[in-house]
């Protein structure tokens, strides 16, 4: 078997086994549960516009933001900090191989969470209609951006060998591609400079596109690529702790 | 040092060889145990960090199925010199070559990391996975294939004596047998090379006597090369000993010759009741031709000689009308060289049986 996907089992299996993840799994449940029905009491049972406000509102960007740094920082700062990383290097796997296992296995875990939350979907359908289309695209979309954010976490992790300070280092690059959205403010619509503030905030592509069952190419294709970008300077990074 | 010369000839060098040699040069040098064959030649290593030169252009040899003790203060660059072997770390531009079981490290790390196991002085082993797990996981990792890993793994856990613990979560091992488990970990694969930092630290006396008792099993099967502070162990484990010091190799030599030393090194200390006349004492000893130096403080006597005085002390003190207090024999001790190799900055001869 590929050594990147023997990696990515060993590290889903450390995942699923440990208390941590079971701890953030209730947690997460719990917050976005009470955020769901808070959300159904306010929208006044319209469906339609629940999944913009459960899946568009304060709560949720929170968990958003923050839960991918938790997911990600001990992956490879951890690992470096106790020796487990160079144990592993030593074996000739190659850097890539590495970052990608750990991306994939935080970015798996990462989405199993927002899984966890389809049977409420599946429950509120027995009592009106929900559009199976709006919760593809809102799903599409937690799933390219959550990656891209759990891309951020695995760069954090390997620039800094602290997990505490490679959550806040992913967080802080999260929080700013949530943030640029506000520069909008500064223009006006119609403005050229609006254009691009469009094409990279995450709020504009979960709230005015995706959970509006809108689906635009571009939008994956800028998660995709950051995704990338993320994994190739966490490989450039790792790759450069060998050159004493 | 010469002997390191007449191994495997450095295979980027020798193309057409390389197919051939790769496999087989192993397998001949395991299988005949022959002493003379280096499994490691490195030759100039030199290692930055920064501004801070780590090693500063060493070069030794490790023979075939050799136990090999490499021994220095905290900090001498046994832990950097690990590092490159397992190609953790780069080293300098420099450095002009590094071999391992025939295969050119600085050209084919691939295929070099794959010839060396290594029991890291951090064992950071994942306490949330059974012994079976992690060392299938590990199999996977350094390419055995899927069908042999379960039987590798019997292997392995049979060689450390710990076949019991194959369904243990590793968190519940003592630090014995998370040890036994590193070990079984660079046994995956059958590297020939091993390499073990501080392989007993934070063990019991109890656990430290029967890991050295593996490590032994293990002598002839693989070259070994065991970095320790414990001065004993590697008097008891090793065949031969390189010591380093401020990233150079200080002295390399094998047991026949540091047994000579340590047989020089031998002390005598004497005490006589002071009555003795003392100068007369010192004049009689020094003039003993077994005996190599004399040191006086009062009425106590070290005489550096590795000659049998007991007796002849004795008889003098007798016909003299000395009265001993004290006399014992204080042979010397692995320990005492290396203090006396890495007191100074003086570089002792590299090789040989001449004392520095």
């Amino acid at each position: 078997m590929n050594r990147t996907l023997i990696l990515l089992r060993r590290e889903l299996l450390s995942t699923f086994v440990s208390p941590v993840s079971w701890i953030i799994l209730v947690l997460f449940l719990l917050v976005m549960g009470a955020n769901m029905y808070i959300s159904i009491v306010a929208v006044g049972g319209d469906l339609r516009q629940l999944l913009s406000s459960a899946y568009g509102g304060l709560v949720f960007w929170f968990m958003f933001l923050v839960i991918p740094p938790l997911v990600t920082m001990r992956s490879l700062a951890e690992e470096h900090r106790q020796g487990a990383l160079e144990v592993l290097m030593v074996t000739g796997i190659s850097d890539a191989s590495v970052v990608i296992a750990k991306w994939a296995a935080s970015s798996i875990f990462y989405f199993t969470l927002w899984l966890c939350l389809l049977p409420l979907w599946g429950v509120l359908s027995l009592v009106g209609e929900v559009e199976p289309g709006l919760l593809f695209t809102t799903y599409s979309g937690i799933f390219f951006i959550g990656s891209a954010f759990c891309a951020n976490g695995i760069l954090a992790s390997a620039l800094t060998a602290h997990p505490l300070a490679a959550a806040g280092l992913s967080f802080t690059f999260n929080i700013a591609l949530f943030m640029v959205h506000f520069f909008s403010n500064l223009f006006r619509p119609g403005e050229i400079e609006l254009l691009w503030i469009e094409h990279v905030s995450a709020i504009h592509h979960m709230v005015d596109e995706l959970t509006r069952g809108i689906l635009d190419l571009r939008v994956p294709v800028f998660w995709f690529t950051l995704i990338l970008f993320s994994l190739f300077l966490a490989t450039r990074v790792l790759e450069r702790r060998r050159w004493a | 040092m010469e002997s390191g010369k007449q191994g495997i000839p450095p295979l980027r060098k020798n193309p057409v060889m390389l197919s051939g040699l790769n496999h087989f040069v192993p397998y001949l040098i395991r299988s005949s145990g022959s002493t003379f064959a280096p499994m490691i030649e490195i030759e100039d290593l030199s290692l930055t960090y920064g501004d801070r030169r780590a090693l500063d252009g060493i070069s030794f040899s490790v023979p075939a199925g050799a136990v090999t003790g490499f021994i220095g203060e905290n900090g001498a660059g046994k832990t950097s010199t690990f590092r490159v072997l397992t190609t953790w770390l780069l080293p300098d531009p420099e450095t002009q070559r590094v071999i391992v079981d025939g295969v050119d490290l600085l050209s084919d790390p691939q295929t070099a990391c794959t010839r060396v196991g290594v029991l890291p002085e951090q064992l950071a082993l994942p306490g949330e996975l059974r012994v079976a797990e992690f060392l299938r996981f590990r199999s996977g990792i350094k390419n055995v294939p899927s069908r042999q890993a379960r039987a590798e793994v019997s292997r392995v856990l049979e060689a450390v004596n710990a076949s019991d613990m194959e369904q243990r979560r590793i968190d519940t091992l003592s630090q014995g047998y998370r040890q036994r488990i590193g070990l079984a970990d660079a046994l995956l694969g059958d590297p020939p090379v091993l390499l073990l930092d501080e392989p007993t630290r934070g063990l019991d006396p109890r656990q430290i006597s029967q890991f050295r008792a593996l490590l032994d099993e293990l002598r002839g099967n693989h070259t070994l090369l065991l970095s320790s502070h414990v001065l004993g162990e590697v008097e008891q484990l090793c065949d031969r000993i390189c010591v380093i010091s401020k990233g150079k190799i200080q002295l390399e030599e094998d047991r026949e010759s540091w047994t000579h030393r340590l047989g020089k090194a031998g002390r005598w200390q004497l005490e006589l009741a002071p009555s003795a006349d003392a100068k007369k004492v010192t004049d009689w000893l020094n003039q003993l031709p077994e005996v190599q130096s004399v040191n006086r403080d009062r009425h106590h006597w070290s005489i550096q000689s590795d000659a049998a005085l007991g007796l002849r002390i004795g008889e003098k003190a007798l016909e003299e009308g000395w009265v001993i207090m004290e006399l014992r024999s204080e042979p010397a001790t692995l320990e005492s060289l290396f203090l006396e190799w890495t007191g100074s900055d003086s570089v002792a001869p590299v090789s040989g049986g001449e004392e520095s």
